[in-house]
C-alpha cells in the first residue's frame, strides 16, 4: 500500500522494495510467460500444423481413392456395354464360320470321295453317282495301324472289296480308294439303269427283268409296240467289265423264231448297237419316244 | 393229288401255329384269295387243315407246291434249325462272275439228279439276292424222304452258303459239289461257324454287324456316354475309380460298338502257348513243346455276355486271353477273322 509519503525515496524503498520485488517478480513471470507462450504456442502450432498436414494428406488420399473408384466403376459400366456387343458379334461371326465349314464338309460328298477322321483312323465315304444323279453311299472305316486294315464297311458282299484291298491297300491307298470308287460307281450305275428300266418302262417289257446282285447280267424280253402284233425281242446284256456301266456283250434275238424279214433283222442289229453304246433306260426312252411319234403319225 | 403229297401238305400245315397260318398261306400264294376266304380259321385246327387239304386237292397241288410250302415254313422258323456256313473259292484269274439264276438252278438240279436218281430239289428266291434250296434225299431205290430235307441258302455272287445241319451226313459232299459247280467255283470249305440265327451268321460273315459310320452329316459324333451317373446327383459325391470305369466303358464301346451283337452261341479256339513262370525250375515253363489246348466259350448270346463282362472288370483278362488265342490259334479257320472285334490287342 502506497502511502503518500513526503519522503519519497524511502517510501519507495521499503514499501517499495517489496512492491518492487513484487513488480520484478511479476515482470519475470510475465516475461517468462511471454517467452513461454510463444514456445508452447509455437509447439502447439507446430503440432497442429503437422496434424493439419496429416489430415490434408489423408484427405487427398481419400479423395484420390474415391476418384479412382468412381473412375473405375464408370469405366466398368462404360466397358460392359461395348464388350457385350463385341462378344455377341464375335459369337455370330464364329457361328457363321462354323456353319460355312460344316456346309463345305457336307458338300464334299458331291466330290464322290470324302472322309472324316475318327479316333482310330479315317471313315471314308464313297458317294456314287450316275448321269448327274446322286445314288447310294458306301462307307469304309479304316484303322491306321502298321498293317492298314479295314475295321468295318457297308460295301455289298458281291463287290470284290477283299481282292482290291489285297492288291492295293497296303501299298497304295490312293489306288485302293479310286479302284473301289470305280467298282462302286459302276455298280450303282448299272443298278440305276436296271431299276429305271423296271420302273419307267415296264409297259414295253413283256416279262420280268432277270438280274443278278451285281447287275452284270440282264435278260429281258420287250416289244416296241406293246399292244401290237410285232414279235417280242429277247435281249441278254453281259457286263464283263465290272468297272463299266455299258455292257460288253449284247445279244438280241427275236422270239418269233421264224425267219426274220430284212427290216426286222435291221432293227435287231440296230438294237444290239444301241444297247452297247447307250445306257439301258435311255435306249428304252428312245423306243418310247419313237412309239409316241409313230402313234402320232398314224393318227 | 398223290396221297403222299396230301399227307406231306397236311403235316406241314399242322406244324404251322394258327396265328401264322394266314400269313404263310398268303406267302405261298397257291390258294387264291377267294379260296382262302371260304376257310373259317376260327375252327379247331384239324377242321381248318381238312378244309385246306380239300382246297389243295381241288387245285391239284404238286410235290413242288408242297415243297415250296415247306420252304416258306422253314423261312418263318429259321431258328428251329442249326445252320452251318460254307465258303467257296475260285481259282486264280477266274472270269468275272456272270451269275445267271436260271443256269444255276438247272445246273444244280442236274448234278444232283444225275448222281441220285431220287431227289426233290426246290428253289425259292428272296429279295436279298439269296436263293433258298430245299433238297429231299432218296437213294437209287427209295423215294425221297420229304420229312428230312436239307436246306441251303445261297447268296449269289458271294462265296457263302448256309446249310441246315442234318443227320444225313453222307450227302454233304455231293451237295457241296453241286453247289460249287453250279455257282462256278472251284472249292468249298466248311467254316467253323454254326448258329441257329441266320441273321447273325450273315452279319458275321458279310461283316455287316455295324452299319453306323461317322460322317460330317451326322449331328453329333459318337457321344461319350455317361457312366449312368445322374447329373442330378450331388457333385460332392464321386464314384470310386471313375477314371478306370470310364476307360473300361470306352474300350467296351470301341470293341463292341453300339449296335446289337450278332447272336453267337459258342466260340472255340485252339490255343498254343508257352508257359511263363516266375519260379525257376517250374516244370511247365521248362517244356520245349508249347502247350496246346482247346478253349470253348458257350452262352445263349455269347457276344452280349462278353460285352457285359466289362463293367464286371473281368474284361481285360478275357480280352487278353482272346487276343492272345486269336493270334496264336491254329487250324483251318480262325474265328477271330470273322469276329474282328477280337483282333484288337
Amino acid at each position: 500500500m502506497e502511502q503518500a509519503n513526503p519522503l519519497r525515496p524511502d517510501g519507495e524503498s521499503k514499501g517499495g522494495v517489496l512492491a518492487h520485488l513484487e513488480r520484478l517478480e511479476n515482470q519475470m513471470s510475465r516475461s517468462r510467460k511471454q517467452s513461454e507462450e510463444p514456445q508452447s504456442v509455437q509447439a502447439q502450432e507446430r503440432v497442429l500444423g503437422t496434424k493439419i498436414q496429416k489430415l490434408r494428406h489423408l484427405r487427398d488420399d481419400l479423395k484420390a481413392a474415391v476418384r479412382h473408384r468412381r473412375g473405375s466403376v464408370k469405366a466398368c459400366i462404360a466397358n460392359v456395354e461395348p464388350n457385350q456387343i463385341v462378344e455377341v458379334n464375335e459369337q455370330e461371326a464364329l457361328e457363321e464360320k462354323l456353319e460355312n465349314v460344316k456346309a463345305v464338309l457336307q458338300a464334299y460328298h458331291f466330290t464322290g470321295l470324302s472322309g472324316k477322321l475318327t479316333s482310330r483312323g479315317v471313315c471314308v465315304c464313297i458317294n456314287t453317282a450316275f448321269e448327274g444323279n446322286l445314288l447310294d453311299s458306301y462307307f469304309v472305316d479304316l484303322v491306321i495301324q502298321k498293317p492298314l486294315r479295314i475295321h468295318h464297311h457297308s460295301v455289298p458282299v458281291f463287290i470284290p472289296l477283299e481282292e482290291i484291298a489285297a492288291k492295293y491297300l497296303q501299298t497304295n491307298i490312293q489306288h485302293f480308294l479310286f479302284s473301289l470308287c470305280e467298282y462302286l460307281n459302276a455298280y450303282s450305275g448299272r443298278k440305276y439303269q436296271a431299276d429305271r428300266l423296271q420302273s419307267d418302262f415296264a409297259a414295253l417289257l413283256t416279262g420280268p427283268l432277270q438280274r443278278n446282285p451285281l447287275c452284270n447280267l440282264l435278260s429281258f424280253t420287250y416289244k416296241l409296240d406293246p399292244g401290237g402284233q410285232s414279235f417280242p425281242f429277247c435281249a441278254r446284256l453281259l457286263y464283263k467289265d465290272l468297272t463299266a456301266t455299258l455292257p460288253t456283250d449284247v445279244t438280241v434275238t427275236c422270239q418269233g423264231g421264224e425267219a426274220l424279214s430284212s427290216s426286222w433283222e435291221e432293227q435287231r442289229a440296230s438294237h444290239e448297237t444301241l444297247f452297247c453304246t447307250k445306257p439301258l433306260h435311255q435306249v428304252f426312252a428312245s423306243f418310247a419316244r419313237r412309239e409316241k411319234l409313230d402313234m402320232s403319225l398314224v393318227s | 393229288m398223290d396221297e403222299t403229297v396230301a399227307e406231306f401238305i397236311k403235316r406241314t400245315i399242322l406244324k404251322i401255329p394258327l396265328n401264322e397260318l394266314t400269313t404263310i398261306l398268303k406267302a405261298w400264294d397257291f390258294l387264291s384269295e377267294n379260296q382262302l376266304q371260304t376257310v373259317n380259321f376260327r375252327q379247331r385246327k384239324e377242321s381248318v387243315v381238312q378244309h385246306l387239304i380239300h382246297l389243295c386237292e381241288e387245285k391239284r397241288a404238286s410235290l413242288n407246291d408242297a415243297a415250296l410250302l415247306d420252304i416258306i415254313y422253314t423261312q418263318f422258323h429259321q431258328h428251329q434249325k442249326v445252320w452251318d456256313v460254307f465258303q467257296m473259292s475260285k481259282g486264280p484269274g477266274e472270269d468275272v462272275d456272270l451269275f445267271d439264276m436260271k443256269q444255276f438252278k438247272n445246273s444244280f438240279k442236274k448234278i444232283l439228279q444225275r448222281a441220285l436218281k431220287n431227289v426233290t430239289v426246290s428253289f425259292r428266291e428272296t429279295e436279298e439276292n439269296a436263293v433258298w434250296i430245299r433238297i429231299a434225299w432218296g437213294t437209287q431205290y427209295t423215294k425221297p424222304n420229304q420229312y428230312k430235307p436239307t436246306y441251303v441258302v445261297y447268296y449269289s455272287q458271294t462265296p457263302y452258303a448256309f446249310k441246315s445241319s442234318s443227320t444225313l451226313r453222307r450227302n454233304t459232299p455231293l451237295l457241296g459239289q453241286a453247289l460249287t459247280v453250279a455257282s462256278k467255283h472251284h472249292q468249298i470249305v466248311k467254316m467253323d461257324l454254326r448258329s441257329r440265327y441266320l441273321d447273325s451268321l450273315k452279319a458275321i460273315v458279310f461283316k455287316q454287324y455295324n452299319q453306323t459310320f461317322e460322317t460330317h452329316n451326322s449331328a453329333t459324333p459318337l457321344q461319350e456316354r455317361s457312366l449312368g451317373l445322374d447329373i442330378n446327383m450331388d457333385s460332392r459325391i464321386t464314384h470310386e475309380n471313375i477314371v478306370e470305369k470310364e476307360r473300361v466303358q470306352r474300350i467296351t464301346q470301341e470293341t463292341f460298338g453300339d449296335y446289337p451283337q450278332p447272336q453267337l452261341e459258342f466260340a472255340q479256339y485252339k490255343l498254343e502257348t508257352k508257359f511263363k513262370s516266375d519260379l525257376n525250375g517250374s516244370i511247365l515253363a521248362e517244356r520245349e513243346e508249347p502247350l496246346r489246348c482247346l478253349i470253348k466259350f458257350s452262352s445263349p448270346h455269347l457276344l452280349e455276355a462278353l460285352k457285359s463282362l466289362a463293367p464286371a472288370a473281368l474284361f481285360s483278362r478275357i480280352q487278353k486271353l482272346l487276343c492272345y488265342s486269336a493270334s496264336h490259334s491254329q487250324g483251318t479257320q480262325d474265328l477271330s477273322s470273322y469276329v474282328p472285334l477280337y483282333t484288337r490287342c
